[in-house]
């Protein structure tokens, strides 16, 4: 009997409790963070899909079409090709596709880099609901950005 | 004597003329641990009983000698094994062998017949084992299966256990043992799931994790993508 | 108290639980034979999320399979991580440098964190209770925002690498990490415990439900928050110490009762028990290098390695059988809420539905790391 009595008011204690501790989380300010008008800032190293980087002296990709980050990529989401124009020493980049479907971000292409040519974008806000929008051109990419 | 060479004895039931082998060459050692014992000064001895106290193990009352044969048979076992190994580059022959537990992670690596794993499931279920994983490995070029049993120990005293055997690629048939633990049913389940062994009594021996009109076995070396 | 009102023996039926039921954590099926109210017969279903990572590792080598390690148990991916290297560096011999074995057991422990709140406000939300979820989320968002400063992703790291770490923590980290341990030692006894271990409606859901034994765990293979729930000491961080965990004083907590609450227990202890082993780990950072020099293409002697680690489920363990090749020969995944599942069925038997899904939550599903 006695337990039935301390179940009655040890519980309406423990709701009274719960309730007062509710109560005062709902007046503290707002935690999360209202998206479309706040906008996050990506750390360093976020990682976004990845994009060429560019040489600051001459203003063209870094890569020099070794191939070693499409060898390394686990799921084989990188096609590249390159030429070597009549005269010079150097392949050059023509062409260099990410399929970013079969991405999962493990870095291991830009870790197998040695010419610094490829990094982790900051672009985190992609949503699209087609499947083509994702192989991304990154060599236009890099034209369009500068 | 430590679980590892508890449960090495043990497991060297399942093979008489191992254990005969075995029982011997531990006497002899044992014998000459003694002499050895007797031959060293009091003072170590002493130094022994203080350090085995400092411990606070309860084994105290064990004289140290015997304490110290085991120890001492234990790299006698592992110089066995360390020379069975080289030969392992034929077929590895039946029998309890200590694994290297730094480099392989395993205490106990047991060889035995297909028919047998029943019998060493219950040696290990009766020394307090859990099951932890049974799985296959296919080796296409020997034209054989192998079933790696993992068992481990979870009352704090650290010991690995694996046993393993090999059964014919065309005809993979061996007896389960969810009798002894009804745990190896989803794992056995498994391996067939994966690799198409049967396992002979099993109450449900049905695909698990793949679709159930599934027509082919996914891990085996011939079945590629 | 009245006799509960049951269905003629004839007369029961087939429930299908899953596999979008919000209760079952992702897609796992569960075939209930019911009589009324009560579960005569479960079984689960298992499969609706294999993927055969088992088959990838044998097709990449070894370097390649790292982000499949994470999509198996995404809610503690980094232990996930650190079996796999723990195994392939034992396999190939490497040494791994100190700083780097310290900032894989912080980033393992405050991965540990964010699985156990999560779990907490997933379980709290079957049994119906929604309030918590929101303030775990809060502090589990805090954990995701630190690690994701470190190592670049919110839930499926690749982050461990064989020798050491892909990049070093920096001083906003460690500071960050500090700050959000006081943080949640401050929430911990008011919106945790006052809030809910405390409040009456829990209680009664959750004592002396789901009873499992220690010989049910060990007949069955479970591990984890499941086996200390039952009264059983053993978690490999303290029982086949790996990494730097012997440097570090924590205990494991163990409850004898081994009913939901005593899980439920369990796992809220352990919540205690990282931040210390976080706070430990951060006192005693060494510098120097994170990462070790290691050859791009691995090729392990042949032979068979086995290494586990402690996941927030249990024991994970990975056992590589190499032929000296660049990939693994076999790659065999032993994950434990696989076992840990298998005996929901003969523990649900006899209990009334409601009372299961509370089991269920207490056992911590992750359905992709049970189908692989």
């Amino acid at each position: 009997m006695s337990e039935y009595w301390n179940d009655i008011f040890g519980g309406t204690k423990s709701l009274l409790v719960g309730l007062g501790i509710t109560a005062r989380e709902f007046f503290k300010p707002v935690v999360t963070e209202q998206y479309p008008w706040e906008v996050p800032v990506m750390t360093p190293r976020f990682r976004g899909h990845i994009e060429l980087v560019k040489n600051a002296e001459t203003g063209k990709p870094n890569c020099v079409v070794c191939g070693m980050c499409m060898r390394s990529c686990p799921s084989g989401c990188i096609t590249l090709a390159g030429k070597k124009p009549e005269g010079e020493k150097k392949k050059v980049l023509t062409q260099y596709e990410l399929d970013f479907t079969k991405c999962s971000l493990c870095g291991s292409c830009i870790e197998s880099c040695n010419f610094n040519a490829i990094q982790f974008s900051k672009d985190y806000n992609l949503a699209s609901t087609r499947k083509e929008d994702y192989l991304f051109d990154l060599l236009k990419r890099l034209e369009e950005q500068s | 004597m430590n679980i590892v060479e508890q449960t090495r004895i043990a497991l060297l039931e399942l093979f008489p003329d191992l254990a005969a082998a075995d029982a011997e060459a531990r006497a002899k050692a044992e014998a000459e641990a003694a002499e050895a014992a007797e031959a060293v000064a009091p003072v170590e001895a002493e130094q022994e009983v203080t350090a085995a106290a400092a411990t606070g193990e309860a084994e105290t009352a064990t004289p140290p000698p015997a304490e110290e044969s085991a120890e001492a048979a234990t790299p006698e076992t592992k110089a066995a094994a360390a020379e069975k190994e080289p030969a392992a580059e034929g077929p590895r022959q039946n029998g309890v062998a200590v694994g290297d537990y730094d480099r392989h992670g395993v205490h106990l690596d047991v060889l035995c017949d297909p028919q047998q794993v029943v019998a060493a499931a219950e040696i290990l279920d009766q020394a307090g084992f859990f099951i932890e994983a049974i799985t296959g490995v296919d080796w296409l070029k020997e034209d054989q299966m192998e079933v790696i049993y993992d068992y481990n120990r979870n009352d704090g005293r650290l010991c690995r256990v694996v046993v393993r055997t090999r059964i014919p690629r065309a005809e993979p048939e061996l007896p389960s043992i969810t009798n002894v633990y009804p745990g190896a049913n989803w794992h056995e389940r498994e391996a067939y799931d994966f690799f198409g062994i049967r396992f002979l009594g099993h109450p449900d021996l049905t695909r698990i994790l793949l679709p159930e009109d599934a027509d082919f076995y996914p891990l085996l070396k011939d079945f590629t993508l | 108290m009245t006799a509960p009102i049951r269905c003629r023996e004839d007369e029961t039926f087939v429930l299908n639980l899953g596999p979008q039921h919000p209760a079952t954590h992702g897609v796992l099926r569960v075939k209930l034979t019911m009589d009324g109210e009560y579960v005569v017969k479960a079984e689960p279903v298992l499969g609706y999320i294999h993927r055969m990572h088992e088959k990838m590792a044998e097709d990449r080598t070894f370097a390649q399979f790292m982000p499949n390690t994470a999509r198996m148990d995404y809610l503690h991916a980094l232990a996930y991580n650190h079996g796999y290297v723990l195994t392939v560096e034992r396999a190939a011999g490497i040494e791994v440098p100190e700083r780097a074995e310290y900032i894989r057991v912080i980033t393992v422990e405050l991965n540990r964190l964010t699985s156990h709140l999560l779990w907490w406000a997933a379980f709290l939300l079957d049994l119906g209770g929604f309030s918590p979820l929101l303030y775990a989320f809060d502090d589990r968002e805090q954990i995701l925002d630190l690690l994701e400063r470190v190592t670049g992703s919110r839930l499926t790291y690749c982050y461990f690498r064989f020798g050491g770490v892909y990049n070093d923590i920096d001083d906003d980290f460690i500071t960050g990490t500090r700050n959000f341990i006081k943080r949640l030692r401050s929430r911990l006894p008011r919106l945790y415990h006052d809030l809910v271990t405390k409040n009456i409606i829990l209680i009664k859901r959750l004592k002396d439900i789901g009873f499992v034994s220690k010989e049910q765990c060990r007949k069955y293979g479970a591990t984890g928050p499941l086996l200390r729930g039952s009264g059983v000491q053993f978690d490999i961080r303290k029982n086949e110490p790996y990494s730097v965990y012997p440097e570090f004083d924590f205990d494991i907590p163990v409850y004898d009762e081994g009913d939901c609450m005593a899980r439920y227990m369990v796992r809220m202890d352990e919540i205690e028990q990282s931040m210390r082993i976080i706070e430990q780990a951060l006192d005693k950072l060494p510098d120097g290098p994170v990462r070790a020099k290691v050859p791009k293409i691995l090729k392990p002697a042949a032979g068979d390695y086995y290494a586990a680690v402690e996941a927030a489920r249990g024991s994970f363990g990975c056992r590589l059988v190499c032929n000296g090749d660049k990939s693994p020969y076999r790659l065999k995944l032993r994950s434990p809420t696989f076992s840990n599942l298998s005996l929901f069925g003969e523990v649900a038997e006899g209990m009334l539905l409601a009372d299961a899904l509370a089991f269920m939550g207490s056992l911590d599903l992750v359905i992709p790391e049970i189908d692989r």
